[in-house]
């Protein structure tokens, strides 16, 4: 593994294989989020406050976790639709099964990360061992988690332990907002799996699967655990969700399979594997979240907040391929 | 899918070198592709599972396992039918329609709303609606095959589209009034059967003819198989592949229309329970989800069966939940034992070059 940069350095599709600094995608939707920032605060009342700070991360914050896990599985070349599923069965989960104990929000977080690794264990064996194709095998696994989520709660309700829907949700000293201390968390801990071999593996097996086996890459072993990490992602992304709206529902997590993928389309990771970063996914997240925030306070009717959300995935989508097709184009 | 973004033009030359010949010649000769073993005993299976199924029935309720509740099934499995008749459509090719819960739910609105009771209504209303309906699934194919966008993430788009446009024309509750003539698809009896049966039987029989008898359904065949073999032997790649979606959009239209026939009337959610059915009916069918396998005779009995199954289990009480539950197994159940018998198509990477 360790000569692995050598070994596919030569062949031609494997360019995306090292993590270069493509700040490209990042750096859009960041501009973009900014932009949107300006107008959002520029409609606010009061100047900007703690609390709009804890606002703006705390709504921000499930579906950037979500879409990070995304993240992990399309640059393996591969969609994991299984995200949906694993957020409501998460959610149900934590509002009947944690009780009230004083670890209860620690039980509920390893129980719903071990929930979620398990739904990407099954994904990554159905995909990477058995070489299912990924959209089949993870509409199955979300279809199974949202029948369970049903099971487990089948109306709304139920409520959480006040440590996560108070703390979880306040700020840390009363500066920091402790949602934005976990989205430095996630991303610290991007930045250094991008630098591992199975971050390199990772990006290697979306660029160019061949040669990404030819150079002795686990491929099955890296999509399998891609699949894993992805899960456990959704799972915490439940937990952040819950604490959020503090109480259950067996349909929570069916918005997130439109937005996590927008927010890894605007975050210019590429929909053909290989390039770009679980960063630009956050901030993705965030910018669609501020979205639906800034048409609210315009006035628009929320129909169109759907609308919109549609569009923006396509767009996103249609300018990232029209980039690739254009830097191709440059290349050759 | 993943195929999709590597289509014509875009991959590097030299790369439409690695062919497998024996493969990518099913179904680009002057003859139908043959049908395996396994794909013309696949639909006579799934009847007689059916049958069994039914005739067990009887035991749950005396009320099941009566001709009339046959023939309730049948009418009942005619949304399913024709929504999975579009999905195998997309599915032939390649690719996957997530949209047409929502598509199906537009066709629903734009009956009741449009042509309301008139009879003579009905002659441009059904036209007009199956027209505005394709037309969303042609622009899911154009920006799939034009643009390249990964199929599921197009019509995943463009179905939350289509809702929220239809939650906000119509505010939450369609207006409108259900048309009598529709009604009598299901209502009347012509020998003993309603309607809406001799449709499906047509609707049967024209698609067999699409996919097997004519070039278009070779084409679909070709594409499925391997799409750059078949651009090379002067397939219209891309025009088929919009025609399929476009066909899958109208499908669902059609399903709204006969859902409004049926219930008298239009609601938001009711297409909603059709997406996860049209996957399963096809992928149960023998349709391989990669493409370029299975045919509409076995589709339609995978939707019959899943009808029978869905009313017995509702019958029987079962949670919701468990219901969801087992749609998701008995897909991935069918997905595995296709999978099983072509083990060297895979599609989890980019398919291998040797």
């Amino acid at each position: 593994m360790s000569s692995l940069a050598n070994t596919t350095a030569p062949a031609p599709g494997v360019t995306g294989a090292r993590p270069r600094r493509r700040a490209d995608g990042t750096a859009i939707a960041a501009a973009i989020y900014a932009a949107l920032l300006a107008i959002f605060l520029l409609r606010q009342p009061g100047p900007l406050s703690v609390t709009l700070l804890e606002d703006l991360f705390n709504n921000a914050l499930p579906l950037a976790i979500a879409a990070a896990g995304c993240t992990l599985v399309v640059l393996t070349r591969g969609f994991d639709l299984s995200v949906a599923g694993v957020v409501s069965l998460s959610n149900v989960l934590l509002v009947t099964a944690i009780g009230d104990g004083p670890w209860a929000p620690l039980t509920g977080l390893a129980l719903v990360l071990a929930v979620g690794a398990a739904a990407g264990a099954v994904n990554g064996f159905l995909v990477a061992v058995l070489g299912l194709q990924s959209v089949a095998a993870t509409l199955c696994t979300t279809i199974v988690c949202s029948g369970l989520a049903l099971l487990v709660l089948d109306f709304p309700g139920g409520y959480v332990p006040p440590f996560m829907a108070e703390t979880l949700m306040g700020s840390v000293a009363g500066v920091v907002p402790v949602a934005a201390v976990i989205a430095a968390l996630v991303a610290i801990a991007w930045m250094v799996l991008r630098r591992t071999d199975l971050g390199v593996a990772m990006y290697a097996i979306g660029a160019d699967e061949h040669s990404a086996a030819l150079a002795g890459v686990p491929v099955r072993r890296v999509r399998l655990i891609a699949y894993c990490l992805a899960g456990s992602m959704y799972g915490l992304a439940g937990y952040m969700l819950t604490a959020l709206t503090a109480t259950g529902d067996p349909n929570a997590g069916n918005a997130y399979l439109i937005l996590a993928y927008a927010a890894v389309a605007i975050g210019g990771t590429s929909f053909a594997g290989g390039r770009g970063s679980v960063i630009g996914s956050m901030i993705g997240a965030a910018t669609l979240t501020l979205l639906q925030k800034v048409l609210f306070s315009l006035g628009v009717l929320s129909f169109f907040t759907g609308i919109a959300e549609g569009l923006v995935l396509i767009l996103a989508v249609v300018i990232l391929a029209l980039g690739e097709r254009a830097a191709r184009g440059a290349r050759t | 899918m993943s195929r999709i973004g590597s289509d014509g033009g875009a991959r590097a030359p030299g790369e439409a070198a690695s062919i497998e010949p024996p493969v990518a010649v099913r179904g680009i000769g002057p003859h139908a592709p043959p049908r395996t073993d396994r794909e013309r005993h696949l639909p006579v299976a799934l009847c007689a599972m059916t049958i069994v199924l039914i005739l067990a029935s009887r035991w749950i309720s005396p009320n099941f396992g009566s001709w009339d509740q046959v023939i309730a099934i049948l009418t009942l499995s005619s949304f399913v039918l024709v929504v999975a008749f579009g999905q195998q459509m997309v599915m032939l090719v390649g690719g996957l329609d997530l949209s047409v819960a929502s598509v199906m739910t537009l066709g629903g609105i734009l009956m009741f709303g449009w042509v309301g009771g008139s009879p003579e209504a009905l002659l441009w209303g059904i036209p007009a609606v199956l027209a505005v309906t394709a037309a969303v699934g042609a622009l899911n194919g154009l920006a799939i095959a034009l643009v390249g966008i990964p199929p599921f993430v197009v019509t995943l788009a463009s179905g939350i589209i289509v809702y929220s446009a239809a939650l906000g024309v119509t505010q939450g509750a369609p207006r409108g009034t259900a048309s009598e003539a529709l009604a009598t698809l299901y209502r009347s009896s012509i020998l003993g059967l309603p309607p809406v049966v001799y449709l499906l039987v047509a609707l049967v029989a024209l698609a067999l003819v699409l996919q097997r008898r004519t070039v278009f359904g070779r084409r679909l065949y070709a594409i499925g198989t391997s799409r750059e073999a078949a651009h090379i032997a002067g397939v219209p790649v891309r025009r088929t592949t919009i025609a399929c979606y476009a066909i899958s959009g109208g499908a669902a239209g059609a399903a709204g229309i006969l859902m409004v026939g049926f219930s008298g009337g239009a609601t938001l959610s009711m297409g909603q329970a059709y997406l996860v059915p049209s996957v399963a009916a096809a992928v149960i069918g023998g349709t391989s989800i990669l493409g370029g396998r299975g045919d509409f005779l076995g589709a339609a009995a995978g939707a019959v069966l899943l009808t029978t199954f869905s009313t017995i289990v509702a019958a029987l009480g079962v949670a919701e939940g468990w219901r969801m539950v087992t749609y998701g197994a008995v897909i991935l159940a069918a997905l595995l034992l296709l999978n099983t018998e072509f083990p060297g198509r895979r599609t989890a990477g980019r398919p291998s070059p040797r």
